[in-house]
């Protein structure tokens, strides 16, 4: 098996953290589109373009602040913060009148959004490739097996779990989580017994889209920044959500895991078609269960 | 009975006006400058791939959210034939419709067991399983960069060869789209797009008659495919990207999608958008995005759909004030 | 016999809706089921066309299991039905309403190139004159009248040229003369048709008027099933509609 012969120990080991880093970014961009489908339904084409701007805005606030440690969390922290007050202002200006509308026509309006973001972005940014320097302290390299293994994705695989539980905790123990998990299974229920069930869209919508800003803002440092990565992404969002049940958090997270692992595990394999793999697995896996793994709140 | 002569002489008159538009169509080449003959080609086969579409998404009611795919294995199959093979070219436009329908059929089969967005949704899984295996396939596809210079036939490798070749296929194919809109297929395809659920309750194979929607729907879109590859001589994995796929939705939603030609108009105004926005600005899709956005708010019919809704209820109440 | 229902049972997130139905029609019956609101008279009826499928129990049709079919072969074996709340393709007209039942009973839906405009145009205008909905036959479903969308449900399930017949509430929300004219439909197909008729209904006048026999169903199980003299002195019926004979029927 001439094809398989460079898979050892070692190189799986290293492959997994790779995908387990992968899987951090993922999952936090799939987690937000999945929140906005399972409550709002709206299947959100135009988060890809969050993601890109968040990505785009890391790198300017890095920028004016001179890099460094300052420069890097606070780009961290501020593009997120700003994507979510754009998500709001589309909300309030043009979602909130759509939410009874079919879904084909949610799908090609936010597709629309797409397009003007795409573009909006070129103007501002110009068409040219962007890079992220890392602060020091997140450059460099450990030593995993022999093989060296970059400082930030170690740091990528420690936030991971910190956003799925701070998810979990929102959506679990707070007001307003229980409130639009509510709105998610009867939306006619919620508004009945008097709860503002626009002001919960609309906060649903933003923390959504604060999570597609913090994707794209983390993954910023390990890749170009450029036109097109918002329809990479979303296709993968959207494939990872639909993987993992509609609505269901720990759904994207354990689509994102399969996602991120049968990609860089694939790479060992049949490196020339690494990226296939993780669409033969979500086929196989809808072929099985055609309403994805866990339950969705659909 | 009145009625009746009254639709008879309205299908005569939009018989007359087709078989003018026609004639006036085949000597275009004659008298319009070389890039609008082509830019017209492009037109018809970016509109038969809308109408194509617009059999099951606007007639059958089903979310296809990946046409493009279908469109692209046509392109492919005529590309790989003529570059690869050693058989006539010509066989690779007979193939196409038959390789696209036999991938229709295929995807189908797993997709129509759901409907409505997750139908969709696994119909983007599948086929950007195809795009992916096509964009990396290096050694057999072109990869991402695709295959170029495809050499087709001599009579219609000039710009009006390949204008007259897309011009009669697309008439072609329009003519057995329509026949089929209006078979009692069409018909029954519409009652589902209406109420799966009574459907059935009348007997209706409902997943049957989709799969068969499906199938019909990508052979012409692998029609359209390889009129591409003639009048573009190149094929690209972005063929079966997925936005070109909501581009496609697009034109059909400009146009209306509960009309016959509606896509064909949409398909259309896109492509003039693209080609003469784009000569002013490299931002065009600005524009179209603003256009889709108020599409969407105000005019969900569609350009088209809009016309004739008007021209109805005039026609309606001239009728009702002869009575 | 014609049908024969035994032990069906249908449980919905815990929620037995049918617990145990029994039902026995006879070639040429008009049978009702009558019972309280939530009796799952339409869980029953959707159990034997299909639209759900059963936990338990069997569905003989004709020597045939009706309970792993699905909703077009049980349609193709001869039963049709109509819909409690209209279930019509609205945005077609009356005429294609029924034409497209039509179609589909004479194998036309899969034809690909005939013409569909002079299909079938006679058969479908004969059920819509048999119904008194072929002035209206122009029309878009969805702007008809609900009494009139009643009737065309009805006018749909006819498109089958059903030997059985199944009306879910077939006068609910009619005018009394509305449902006048659907109690001779329904007698005129029975009588002149030999049309085998399973209906339920809320309208007792009505239901002892045309069945020959009814089945009591409450909290999804059947009670009773005989001729009407007899479900009417039963006293279980009687208690089952909390009241007295008097105030009932």
């Amino acid at each position: 098996m001439d094809f398989a012969s460079n898979i050892t120990v070692s190189a799986l080991f290293q492959q997994t953290l790779v995908g387990l880093s992968r899987t951090t970014i993922l999952f936090i961009v799939a987690s937000g589109l999945s929140l906005i489908l399972g409550v709002l339904r709206i299947p959100n084409v135009a988060h890809g373009s969050l993601y890109m701007i968040g990505a785009f805005i890391m790198y300017s606030v890095n920028l004016f602040f001179g890099g460094g440690q300052a420069g890097f969390w606070m780009a961290v922290l501020l593009s997120p913060v700003a994507v979510a007050l754009i998500s709001l202002a589309v909300e309030r200006g043009l979602f909130q009148h759509l939410y009874e509308r079919e879904h084909l026509m949610l799908l090609l309006f936010t597709f629309s959004i797409t397009l003007v973001f795409g573009d909006l972005v070129k103007m501002i940014w110009g068409s040219d490739y962007r890079s992220v320097d890392l602060p020091a302290a997140f450059q460099g390299f450990f030593t995993v097996f022999g093989f060296p293994f970059p400082r930030y994705n170690l740091l990528l695989i420690i936030i991971g779990p910190v956003v799925a539980s701070g998810l979990w905790f929102l959506t679990n123990k707070t007001r307003i989580g229980k409130i639009a998990r509510a709105a998610a299974v009867d939306r006619e229920m919620v508004g009945a017994i008097g709860i503002n069930v626009s002001l919960i869209f609309a906060a649903v919508f933003v923390i959504g889209c604060f999570l597609a800003g913090l994707g794209g803002a983390l993954v910023a440092p390990t890749q170009n920044i450029r036109q097109g990565m918002d329809h990479a992404i979303i296709i993968e969002a959207f494939l990872i959500v639909i993987m993992g049940g509609l609505g269901n958090i720990w759904g994207a997270l354990l689509g994102a895991l399969i996602f991120g692992l049968t990609d860089s595990i694939g790479v060992l394999v049949l490196p020339q078609f690494a990226i296939v793999f993780p669409y033969v697995v979500v086929v196989i896996a809808l072929l099985f269960c055609p309403k994805g793994l866990l339950k969705s709140t659909w | 009975m009145v009625k009746a002569i009254l639709s008879d002489s309205r299908a005569l008159k939009a018989f007359g006006a087709g078989v003018a538009v026609f004639i006036l169509l085949l000597f275009v080449p004659c008298f319009l400058p070389r890039f609008h003959v082509y830019l017209l080609g492009l037109i018809f086969t970016t509109g038969l791939l809308a109408v194509s579409l617009n059999l099951v998404l606007g007639l059958g009611g089903m979310y296809q959210f990946h046409h493009a795919v279908f469109y692209g294995i046509g392109a492919y199959t005529v590309a790989l034939v003529i570059t690869k093979t050693t058989l006539s070219p010509w066989i690779g436009f007979l193939l196409a419709p038959f390789v696209s329908a036999l991938f229709s059929l295929f995807i189908g089969l797993i997709c129509v067991r759901l409907s409505k967005l997750y139908f969709g949704m696994l119909q983007i899984s599948l086929g950007s399983l195809v795009w992916a295996v096509v964009f990396r396939w290096y050694s057999f596809t072109g990869g991402d960069d695709g295959i170029h210079g495809i050499s087709v036939p001599g009579i219609i490798s000039s710009t009006s060869g390949a204008y007259y070749f897309s011009l009669i296929l697309t008439v072609i194919c329009l003519l057995a789209m329509q026949r089929i809109v209006n078979s009692p297929f069409g018909r029954s395809f519409q009652a589902v797009r209406d109420n799966p659920v009574r459907s059935e309750a009348v007997g209706i194979n409902v997943k049957r008659l989709q799969l068969t929607g499906m199938v019909i729907s990508g052979a012409f879109a692998g029609i359209a495919g390889s009129m591409f590859v003639v009048i573009e001589g190149s094929v690209f994995p972005e063929l079966m990207f997925w936005t070109l796929s909501l581009e496609i939705i697009i034109m059909c939603l400009l146009g209306g999608w509960f009309t016959f030609l509606g896509p064909m108009l949409g398909a259309a105004i896109i492509v003039l958008l693209r080609t003469f926005v784009g000569i002013y600005t490299e931002y065009w899709t600005i524009i179209l995005g603003f256009v889709l956005m108020l599409l969407i708010l105000f005019l969900p019919q569609g350009v088209l759909g809009y016309f004739l809704e008007k021209f109805e209820r005039s026609g309606m109440k001239q009728a009702q004030e002869e009575k | 016999m014609m049908l024969h229902v035994e032990n069906l049972q249908k449980t919905f997130d815990g929620f037995a809706a049918v617990s145990d139905a029994q039902l026995e029609v006879e070639k040429g019956e008009v049978v009702a089921v009558i019972g309280p609101n939530g009796a799952g008279k339409t869980t029953l009826f959707n159990l034997i066309t299909g639209q759900l499928k059963a936990d338990g129990g069997s569905i003989i049709f004709k020597d045939e299991n009706l309970a792993c079919m699905t909703p077009y072969e049980i349609c193709r074996r001869g039963i049709s039905r109509s819909f409690q709340i209209v279930n019509i393709f609205s945005r077609l007209t009356v005429f294609e309403n029924v034409r497209v039942a039509v179609m589909s009973y004479n194998k036309r839906t899969f034809n690909l190139f005939s013409r569909a405009k002079d299909i079938d145009v006679s058969e479908t205008g004969d059920i819509l004159k048999s119904v008194g909905l072929f002035e209206k036959a122009g029309r878009i479903s969805g702007s008809l009248s609900h009494g009139d969308q009643k009737v065309l449900e009805m006018a749909v399930a006819l498109g089958n040229r059903p030997e059985f017949l199944i009306l879910d509430e077939p006068t609910a929300g009619m005018s009394p003369e509305e449902t006048r004219n659907a109690l001779e439909l329904m007698k005129l197909l029975s009588r002149d048709r030999g049309i085998t008729i399973l209906f339920c209904e809320h309208d007792m006048e009505l239901v002892f008027s045309v069945a020959n026999r009814i089945m009591v169903m409450q909290h999804g199980r059947t009670i009773i099933q005989g001729e009407p003299e007899v479900v009417r002195k039963d006293r279980q019926v009687q208690e089952a509609y909390l009241g007295g004979p008097d105030e009932l029927f």
